[in-house]
């Protein structure tokens, strides 16, 4: 049986698709125009890519913010569930996962059977988002993929203050003025971000094994950050992106089966 | 006797210059990079607008952000005690002071003597200060000082903005924007945006009258309106409402002065 999960975000669509014994292929688009629309054109250009009749295809489910405007899904699923869902299928030790997405960030306990026991959510503040991160590597005029690796080079000397993600942005031109290194700001930027997720980590509790699952978990100084500050030791899946599709995807298959 | 008010905003840097009690000249100027700099060139630039000559000065008392980085300064007070100094000294019947600078907003009440008794202040998200206000009147390409009035002028419903984050909020308001939403309408609903969160401060604080409303944005009027409806109160605002804190400062200087106290670095009145 093949099922299908959409991940529908602030910025990007992820289509994931599996059958009975695992992954099938997947995907991920940038969202141009109506969301819904996005949502369609990316499920069926992922089913072209891997030569999949869309008959074929059992059972839909969306998640992520986007995901009521997926008119073709068969249902829906939180974020928390299709997250705690994927990352406990890649990694079936997780108890706590963490997802950093473009608009912000949420920490979610699972148990030993990959079901959602506690979450906390930060998706009002830019601060510990994805967003500022572009911004940063706007600002810095580094691309978006190079950030994490320089990042590590750094002295470790830039220390931000702000909270907010608009005020950070004023620290920064004051750190770029003083002559800081493009490398130790990044550094900085990591850290602030990262003291705001550890924040909400805090809140529901971290117990490992720990995963962490969005795009900013592509950033290897974020996670390196949240290592330190954590003092936990955090697994990356090879696609942290589609965590979210590939458990809507599985929940789909789920369903099949009860 | 010449005392002299500094006050090192995060976006602006203020002078006030007290001769025998009366503002003498007050200067605003941008801030830059160098703040140390930018004290001096703020009161060089009062310092043209009057006979009064550098050395005339008394003393000098620095508040606000950057109140320790002013070279030339004796003392230095916190911006919640300037603000409530200088407040009552403009309006004497004054309880209630809202003052929204460019970075923080600060809700604060005092006595009938001008000494804080209570405050709230919001220093750490830009919802709500002047800064969200600067961001989106670049955004939308309208005049900052054009913006309370715009926003007054909306013909429909304020736009609703629902992200109280500033980054959040921009996404929104672009969308807005190329719906064909009128500017008029998303600046109504950013002005309410902006009263809705100075609401919830004041309402901690408590607010009793008279209410003084200073700092930069008491100049958008879209703003003070809707503020003044909300909570059902009306504002009275100073002929120089960004420079009340430095004017404070001044205030602190001449008592400081009067009391005879040895000038020295640190924390004092409040």
């Amino acid at each position: 049986m093949l099922t299908a999960g959409i991940d529908v975000g602030h910025e990007s669509v992820a289509v994931v698709v599996v059958h009975d014994d695992g992954t099938l292929g997947h995907a991920t688009f940038v969202i141009a125009g109506e969301v819904g629309a996005a949502a369609a054109l990316a499920f069926e250009q992922t089913l072209a890519r891997l030569g999949i009749a869309r008959d074929r295809v059992h059972r839909v489910f969306a998640t992520g913010i986007g995901r009521e405007n997926v008119r073709l899904a068969d249902g829906h699923r939180t974020p928390m569930l299709s997250h705690v869902r994927g990352a406990h299928s890649l990694f079936p030790a997780a108890r706590t996962v963490i997802d950093i997405g473009a608009e912000g960030s949420r920490v979610m306990r699972c148990d030993a059977n990959g079901y959602l026991t506690n979450f906390a959510l930060n998706d009002k503040c830019a601060a510990g988002s994805g967003v500022f991160l572009e911004t940063v590597a706007d600002m810095l005029d580094v691309p978006l993929a190079d950030m994490g690796r320089l990042s590590l080079k750094a002295s470790r000397t830039v220390v931000l203050t702000a909270t907010c993600a608009v005020f950070a942005e004023s620290e920064i031109v004051a750190e770029i003025h003083r002559g800081s290194s493009r490398e130790d700001i990044l550094w900085g930027v990591n850290e602030s971000i990262v003291s705001r997720i550890a924040a909400t980590s805090r809140r529901v509790g971290i117990e490992p094994d720990l995963v962490l699952t969005g795009g900013v978990a592509r950033n290897v100084g974020v996670v390196q950050a949240l290592r330190e500050q954590l003092e936990v030791d955090i697994a990356v899946p090879e696609h942290p992106q589609i965590a979210g599709a590939l458990g809507a995807a599985l929940l789909a298959r789920d369903a099949g089966r009860c | 006797m010449v005392v002299c008010g500094i006050d090192m905003g995060a976006r602006t840097a203020k002078a006030v210059l007290l001769a025998d009690g009366e503002i003498a000249a007050h200067s605003i100027l941008r801030t830059g990079p160098d703040s140390a700099a930018v004290a001096v060139a703020v009161l060089d630039r009062a310092l043209e607008t009057t006979a009064i000559r550098r050395e005339d000065i008394e003393l000098t008392v620095a508040t606000g952000y950057g109140r320790v980085v002013v070279p030339f300064a004796e003392r230095n007070v916190t911006e919640i005690a300037c603000h409530a100094r200088g407040n009552h000294y403009l309006f004497p019947s004054v309880r209630t002071i809202l003052d929204m600078g460019g970075q923080d907003c600060k809700a604060i009440r005092c006595d009938d003597t001008g000494k804080v008794t209570t405050f709230l202040m919001n220093d750490k998200c830009a919802a709500g200060t002047g800064r969200s206000m600067e961001v989106m009147a670049a955004l939308l390409q309208v005049p900052l000082e054009d913006v309370g009035r715009l926003s007054l002028e909306a013909n429909g419903q304020p736009a609703k903005i629902s992200s109280t984050c500033v980054v959040f909020a921009k996404s929104e308001v672009l969308a807005l924007a190329r719906q064909g939403v009128p500017t008029t309408e998303i600046l109504a609903g950013l002005c309410d945006g902006v009263a809705e969160r100075v609401k919830g401060l004041l309402r901690t604080v408590g607010v009793v009258e008279d209410f003084v409303i200073s700092g930069g944005i008491s100049k958008n009027i879209g703003v003070v309106r809707r503020i003044e409806e909300k909570l059902g109160v009306t504002s009275h605002i100073g002929f120089e409402p960004q420079i009340v804190g430095a004017l404070g400062a001044a205030l602190f200087a001449r008592d400081f002065l009067e009391r005879g106290r040895q000038p020295g670095r640190g924390r004092g009145g409040g």
